[in-house]
């Protein structure tokens, strides 16, 4: 049978997990009733799940599979669950000259007429193409980032088995914090995706709006020669654009420091932060060496659920 | 994480009753999937839940896994997130948020891959999500990885419910058109 644009909606919105109770009984019962919508629906929640590749894994608590295994009624003749090597995904260090963008389907809506096979016009989709994943990782990088309340029933039964490596969050304490200039909004966190020419997230920096305390996550960043630092600047019109540093970026996953609470709210929120590479310990003389690697300005970043109004 | 081949494997083994394979299905994909339903549901007693029931109907319907149309993990994280969507849209009369004891903590960081580890299929839907108005692709994304409802996405972006809905059906119908759906 023929869809109608409110089928397919309905299916994209079930999938997407907008429609409200109701509808979404509406929405299994078709599917129970007409296998065609049910493909469809399939093909949505398919099309959609690979955004979950982007979600970061947590290890439930190990009674779980416990009571799985006295739900599905095994037994429990293998003890131990046999636990698989599971080594998080390495992050490949992002080169520079990024081919990825080579193996976009020339069939794509988008593609330029077959005839026209000039390297430029390939070269504007290619940017193009990488523009619009950089803009939506921007996007996701805002969502995920919003922090989750987990209700914790025992704070040593969390994460651990075999998952990520835990690392240690260097904070350093504040100093003493301005008060919060409006432009900031204190219970918001902020982030900026730095990247480099070719697109990918080297850095992630995330500063919490009521104390300017800032973290910078290693994700993508290649390793770098030891006698070479990575250093992180803010450049800002109203500092005359003269670059400030903030400081080096450890060898660890973390850094965290407080150096911006120094700054005005509209300079932190409106600058570019930029990141060189400099001689081990950084630049000497408070001025960058190299044409900035990675660079990126803050966002503002999702709270975690929107305000109750009851 | 197994590859996808392994995983496959696995189900069609749990299909026919093997317990070691279910054992070893649970213990690759556990993480991914808690992930996944303890961010929309943000409780981890519910959380659990969640991902009990998912691995029951996992064990009773892996015969009705079709590798041709999914991969192994889209399946099981669509079983997984429609639970969760599910219990949170009929305990929307009665807010999670209101829950005694349940204490904000700063979960799972962004894990965004390197460009290089998504498959081609994320990398397709990205760039459509990408060509969205910025505004979109976060209430596209928020829909998704938070489960918000549309009553939520109201209040977020401070726009009229009636705004809302035009702005998801728009916005899927553009991925849809974008994908060559």
């Amino acid at each position: 049978m023929e869809y109608n644009e409110d089928h397919i909606a309905l299916a994209a919105e079930y999938a997407l997990g907008t429609l409200d109770a109701d509808e979404r009984a509406q929405v299994e019962t078709l599917m129970a009733t007409d296998n065609a919508f049910a493909a469809m629906v399939h093909a949505w929640e398919f099309r959609l799940g690979v955004l979950n590749q982007m979600v970061g894994s947590v290890e439930p608590r190990p009674e779980l599979w416990e009571r799985i295994r006295t739900a599905v009624g095994i037994s429990g003749e293998q003890q131990a669950p046999i636990v698989l090597p599971e080594t998080p995904p390495p992050v490949a260090p992002i080169l520079l000259q990024d081919s990825v963008f080579q193996d976009l389907e020339p069939g794509a809506p988008s593609s330029p007429p077959v005839v026209d096979t000039s390297n430029v016009v390939r070269l504007t989709e290619r940017v193009r193409a990488y523009r619009n994943i950089a803009a939506a990782m921007t996007a996701i990088a805002a969502v995920l980032l919003a922090l989750i309340g987990v209700q914790i029933v025992s704070p040593g039964s969390l994460p651990g088995l075999g998952g990520k490596p835990q690392t240690q969050v260097a904070e350093v304490k504040p100093t003493p914090t301005p008060a919060p200039s409006p432009t900031l909004a204190p219970s918001a966190q902020y982030v900026a995706l730095l990247q480099g020419a070719a697109g990918g997230p080297a850095f992630i920096l995330t500063v919490d709006g009521a104390t300017r305390n800032f973290t910078v996550r290693k994700v993508g960043a290649p390793p770098i020669d030891p006698s070479k630092s990575y250093e992180l600047w803010l450049i800002s019109d109203k500092l005359q654009n003269r670059p400030r540093s903030l400081g080096v970026i450890g060898a660890s996953d973390f850094t965290a420091r407080a150096v911006l609470a120094g700054y005005d709210a509209d300079v932190v929120n409106g600058g570019t932060y930029a990141v060189t590479v400099e001689q081990s310990g950084g630049s000497p003389d408070g001025a960058p060496h190299s044409q900035p690697v990675f660079i990126g300005r803050l966002i503002e970043t999702v709270p975690a659920s929107p305000v109750q109004n009851r | 994480m197994l590859t996808p081949a392994e995983l496959v494997w696995l189900i069609a083994a749990v299909a026919k009753g093997d317990e070691a394979a279910f054992e070893r299905l649970y213990a690759a994909t556990r993480a991914k999937l808690y992930g996944v339903v303890l961010r929309i549901l943000r409780r981890q007693d519910l959380a659990e839940e969640v991902i009990q029931e998912t691995y029951v109907k996992i064990w009773n319907s892996a015969g009705q896994f079709n590798p041709g149309l999914s991969s192994p993990i889209t399946w099981m994280a669509s079983i997984a997130r429609n639970r969760a969507i599910d219990l949170v849209r009929k305990r929307s009369e009665s807010s999670i948020e209101e829950e005694p004891a349940a204490m904000e903590v700063a979960a799972d960081s962004p894990d965004p891959l390197a460009r290089r580890e998504m498959t081609e299929e994320l990398k397709r839907l990205l760039e459509c999500v990408g060509r969205l108005e910025p505004d979109r692709q976060k209430l596209v994304l928020l829909a998704y990885y938070n489960g918000w409802s549309r009553e939520q996405l109201a209040a977020k972006f401070e726009v009229p419910l009636n705004t809302v809905k035009t702005w998801l059906r728009r916005s899927m119908m553009d991925i849809r058109e974008c994908l060559g759906l």
